[in-house]
C-alpha cells in the first residue's frame, strides 16, 4: 500500500483498493454502533469510561456531535435512499454526513459524483437531495 | 469521516486457562484498545464482528500460544480531498487548530483562509467581510489538503483549507 499515498485523492476517488472495497459508515450509523457499545460496556462494569481508549470516546463525541440523523430508522432510510443512486461506498458517506441541500453544494462536496462517465445528471442529484430533506423533516 | 469496516487478522497472544475462547477475545480487545492508529487503516475505533479463530500455534521458546484472529472493526482514516467537519480548539495569529474526531492535529493556515483576518482579544477569532466568524468552539467545514502519518508520534496530522464552495464555519 505504501506506493498508493502520492495518488491519494478522496475527491477523485482515489482511497486505495481496501478503502474502496470495505463497507462505508456515516456518522449517524457510526454513533448507533459506538453508543451501543458503550451501553455493552456499561451493563458489564461500574466504570465503562475507564474501560474505553481514547480514540473510542473522542469518536464516540465526534459522531454524536456530527450525527445529522438520530432516529435508527431514519438512518436506515436516508441509506436506503443514497443507495439507489450509483454511488460509491465514500460518497453515499459524505452525502450524508454534510447534507448538502443545492446540487452545487453536493457537487462541491463530492466532486466525483460528476465524474468518471457516471454523470449524475443535476437532476438525478436534486431529486436524492430533495427525498433526504424529506427524512430530517419528518425525523 | 470516512468509516470503514474492515477484516483483520492479527496474532493474538497466549491465552492461558481453561476459558480458551472467553480469553482469546478478552486479549483480543486489549491488543485492539493498544493498537489505536496505524498508518495503513488509520484510527481503530471499535472491534465489530468476530469472523474466525484459527489454529494456535505454540511458540517453542516462551511456550505461548498463537491464535490468528479474524475480525471485522471500525477504522477512521482521514483523506485528501475529503470535505470534513471539525471543531476549533484554538486560535493563534497565522492559524487555527482544530480537532476532528480522534484526530487531533488539523492545522488551518491563515494562507488558505481566503478574505479572513485575524482578530485579536482574549479570545481571538478569525473573520470575514461577511461578519463569518471562526472562533474557539465553533465547528468549521474544510476540506483536507494533505495527511501526514508522523510514525515518532503515532498520529495522523492533516493540513485543512477552506479554499472552496461552501467551506468554512457552519453552525
Amino acid at each position: 500500500m505504501s506506493g498508493v499515498e502520492e495518488e491519494e485523492n478522496a475527491a477523485e476517488l482515489k482511497i486505495g483498493d481496501e478503502f474502496l472495497k470495505a463497507k462505508c459508515l456515516m456518522n449517524c450509523e457510526v454513533a448507533l454502533i459506538l453508543d451501543r457499545k458503550y451501553e455493552q460496556l456499561q451493563q458489564m462494569s461500574d466504570d465503562p469510561m475507564n474501560q474505553v481508549s481514547q480514540v473510542f470516546e473522542k469518536s464516540l463525541q465526534y459522531v454524536k456531535r456530527f450525527s445529522r440523523y438520530k432516529n435508527p430508522d431514519a438512518v436506515r432510510q436516508v441509506r436506503e435512499i443514497l443507495s439507489r443512486y450509483q454511488l460509491a461506498e465514500f460518497e453515499l458517506c459524505v452525502l450524508g454526513n454534510l447534507c448538502p441541500e443545492t446540487v452545487e453544494e453536493a457537487i462541491a462536496m463530492v466532486p466525483s459524483i460528476k465524474s468518471r462517465g457516471r454523470a449524475h445528471d443535476d437532476d438525478a442529484i436534486e431529486k436524492m437531495l430533495s427525498d433526504l430533506s424529506l427524512i430530517k423533516k419528518f425525523e | 469521516m470516512l468509516t470503514v469496516e474492515c477484516v483483520i487478522s492479527p496474532e493474538n497472544l497466549d491465552p492461558r486457562g481453561l476459558l480458551l475462547q472467553r480469553s482469546i477475545i478478552i486479549r483480543l480487545l486489549e491488543e485492539f484498545a493498544n493498537r489505536k492508529v496505524t498508518k495503513d487503516h488509520g484510527y481503530f475505533l471499535s472491534v465489530t464482528t468476530l469472523e474466525k479463530i484459527g489454529e494456535g500455534k505454540i511458540r517453542p521458546e516462551s511456550g505461548d500460544v498463537l491464535f490468528p484472529v479474524r475480525h471485522n472493526c471500525l477504522t477512521f482514516k482521514p483523506f485528501k480531498g475529503e470535505v470534513l467537519k471539525a471543531v476549533v480548539d484554538r486560535i493563534v495569529k497565522h492559524e487555527v487548530f482544530l480537532i476532528c474526531g480522534p484526530v487531533g492535529n488539523v492545522f488551518l493556515s491563515v494562507k488558505t483562509m481566503p478574505d479572513y483576518q485575524y482578530v485579536r482579544g482574549e479570545n481571538p477569532t478569525f473573520m470575514n467581510n461577511e461578519s463569518s466568524k471562526i472562533e474557539k468552539g465553533g465547528v468549521v467545514r474544510f476540506v483536507v489538503l494533505g495527511t501526514k502519518w508522523v510514525e515518532t508520534e503515532k498520529e495522523f496530522q492533516v493540513l485543512a483549507s477552506l479554499a472552496g464552495d461552501f467551506l468554512g464555519p457552519v453552525s
